[in-house]
């Protein structure tokens, strides 16, 4: 199937200027992250900063805990995850390959659960984490986040992709159900347990509702909370500072991303996300 | 139970001798797979659930800082209330106008992506990387582009001699900025999610096509388009469930204004929570929310469960 010339010319073009359009809004948050204040109050438009202000960095570490509050992030993001994951697998196997009363009414409670996220429910969730005395707890930024519909269902697809012939070539070998689970099912299932995790830490590394209800001191806040307040404290003064904290509060996520771009992309376009 | 009614499809179908499952009489043992992601499903969905419809039938607020019972009146004075109207109309508006687009662009750069060979990660990468940052982190970033006189749009906009905007500043054009950002920020996400899609799509089919005289949009348009509709319905959701539940912008941009004209329902049970403390009303609109979310869910599985469950399969 051949191209025409014009044909490939205009569609690098609409792709071009929409990656540029994109790429913009972060250039500009770069550029301002490394100006001077001088520098904002100035409506001409500058990419390149005449001096870099790398000092910007180390003004918003004297004026908020902001390495606390990438520790924080990380481990709830790891919490999260990990306990996700523990209950995640277990639970599609089940629904993939074992059968037992109220199947599908329990996987519809599952399902259902994916239209639902804490957000909209966050007053009653408030009040429970609240009676169960978590607020303020790291323990409080996790665990109403384990129980994870989508992964469930995620790994269900997956699971069930895998052939019977496998199954009872374990069963043969005398492996029971956690060992199938372990040595078959998960390494099968590599390319969508990678894109659940990677999609589960961009998630709770960007949660901003959560943490802003139930956290009211600087101990256990994470960045995406620690940067709201840092805004409200410097009351939109002073942008360049502004735009290090935001810079500062995606660049681990980027970074991370930028250093599995293969895995994740693989992942992504061969797991069970197909609808 | 509703056995016999195969809500979703079952899974193998063909009888197995050797299978794990046969081993009853220990067949609920197999319930032990699914106790842990249950107990915090119960607690932190359903247990909120049933509690926050309870309250909504409830007077809980300041002047009655114990719950007590109250039958409708929390829905009544909603009813009664305006800008609870408002914060309907805007919740509704965000979405369908955020949605539909979003799909429609998301599908077209995903194709546009699909047929080229060099740069794909490139072009992948600079549509994605939006969905990567914070939103918190995004909303100031855009807080800044739109601020009314330093901002970059209206630096560019008196550049070529054209009146400046009050963006998040005016009630008239405070919505569309949140969508114009969040625009931004899902675009990348829905068309990898294509892009995923379209690698089911059996390529000779186009072939064909081709060879039959239909050019590009022709093409796509009978082919592409119906042949990812699995893929649009689980993008479709997706996006109800980000749309609906918009509020980190909202909070850090606008906080609803001015005069509620970017206030939406999740933004406004917050407020009522947490600024006015009335809790029986917030639990309403909660109910309001659960209500809307499942029933569209129903309207999807509904219209189209069919095809997502089988082809998924």
């Amino acid at each position: 199937m051949e191209e025409k010339k014009y044909e490939t010319v205009l569609k690098i073009f609409i792709l071009q200027f929409a990656a540029i359009a994109v790429i913009l809004p972060f250039v500009w948050l770069l550029s301002t992250a490394l100006k001077s204040p001088g520098e904002v109050f100035t409506p001409t438009l500058k990419l390149i900063p005449d001096t870099f202000m790398w000092s910007n960095f180390l003004e918003i570490m004297d004026r908020a805990p902001f390495w606390l509050y990438m520790l924080n992030t990380i481990i709830v993001c790891v919490g999260i995850l990990l306990i996700q994951l523990l209950l995640v697998i277990p639970a599609a196997y089940a629904f993939a390959r074992l059968d037992f009363p109220g199947k599908d009414v329990i996987f519809l409670l599952f399902v259902i659960q994916i239209m639902l996220p804490l957000e909209s429910i966050i007053i009653p969730n408030y009040l429970i984490t609240k009676k169960l005395g978590l607020l303020n707890t790291r323990t409080g930024l996790i665990l109403p986040f384990v129980a994870s519909g989508f992964g469930t269902f995620m790994l269900r697809q997956t699971f069930k992709q895998v052939p019977n012939a496998l199954e009872d070539a374990a069963l043969i070998d005398g492996a029971g159900h956690l060992r199938f689970i372990w040595h078959v099912l998960i390494p099968l299932s590599r390319p969508t347990i990678v894109t659940f995790s990677m999609i589960s830490i961009a998630t709770h590394w960007n949660d901003y509702f959560w943490p802003l209800i139930i956290t009211d001191m600087d101990r256990v806040r994470t960045l995406t909370i620690g940067l709201g307040m840092f805004v409200q404290q410097e009351s939109g003064s002073d942008w360049t500072l502004l735009m290090a904290a935001t810079l500062f509060v995606c660049a681990p996520i980027i970074a991370f991303f930028l250093a599995t771009q293969k895995t994740f992309i693989k992942s992504f376009l061969t797991s069970g996300i197909k609808g | 139970m509703l056995k016999g009614v195969p809500i979703l499809p079952r899974g193998g179908g063909t009888p197995h001798s050797l299978k794990l499952m046969k081993e009853s009489p220990e067949k609920y043992r197999n319930y032990m797979f699914l106790v842990p992601g249950m107990f915090f499903l119960l607690l932190f969905t359903y247990l909120p659930i049933m509690w926050s419809t309870w309250l909504s039938f409830n007077r809980w607020n300041l002047l009655s800082p114990q719950p007590k019972w109250c039958g409708v009146e929390n829905f009544l004075k909603l009813w009664n209330h305006d800008v609870f109207w408002l914060v309907m109309k805007n919740s509704f508006f965000f979405v369908t106008v955020s949605i539909f687009p979003t799909m429609f662009l998301a599908l077209v750069f995903a194709i546009l992506i699909d047929e080229r060979v060099k740069g794909r990660v490139y072009y992948i990468y600079s549509l994605f990387y939006p969905t990567l940052i914070p939103m918190a982190a995004a909303a100031m970033l855009w807080v800044y582009i739109y601020s009314p006189n330093l901002g970059v749009l209206n630096i560019v906009l008196s550049k070529f001699g054209l009146p400046k905007l009050g963006w998040l500043g005016s009630s008239q054009t405070s919505i569309w900025a949140l969508i114009i950002m969040t625009f931004w920020k899902n675009l990348g996400f829905f068309m990898l999610i294509y892009l995923a899609g379209l690698q089911n799509v059996n390529r000779e089919l186009y072939e064909a096509a081709y060879i039959d005289g239909a050019g590009w949009w022709r093409r796509h348009l009978a082919i592409t388009f119906p042949l990812v509709g699995p893929t649009s319905l689980f993008v479709l959701i997706v996006a109800i469930i980000l749309t609906f539940r918009v509020f980190d912008q909202i909070h850090l941009m606008t906080e609803g204004g001015p005069g509620n004209s970017s206030n939406v329902i999740v933004y406004y049970i917050y407020e009522n929570g947490f600024k006015f403390f009335d809790w029986g009303i917030a639990s309403a609109l909660t109910t309001i929310l659960v209500v809307i979310l499942l029933f569209l869910t129903l309207l999807i599985f509904g219209l189209f469960g069919k095809r997502i469950t089988y082809t998924a399969d």
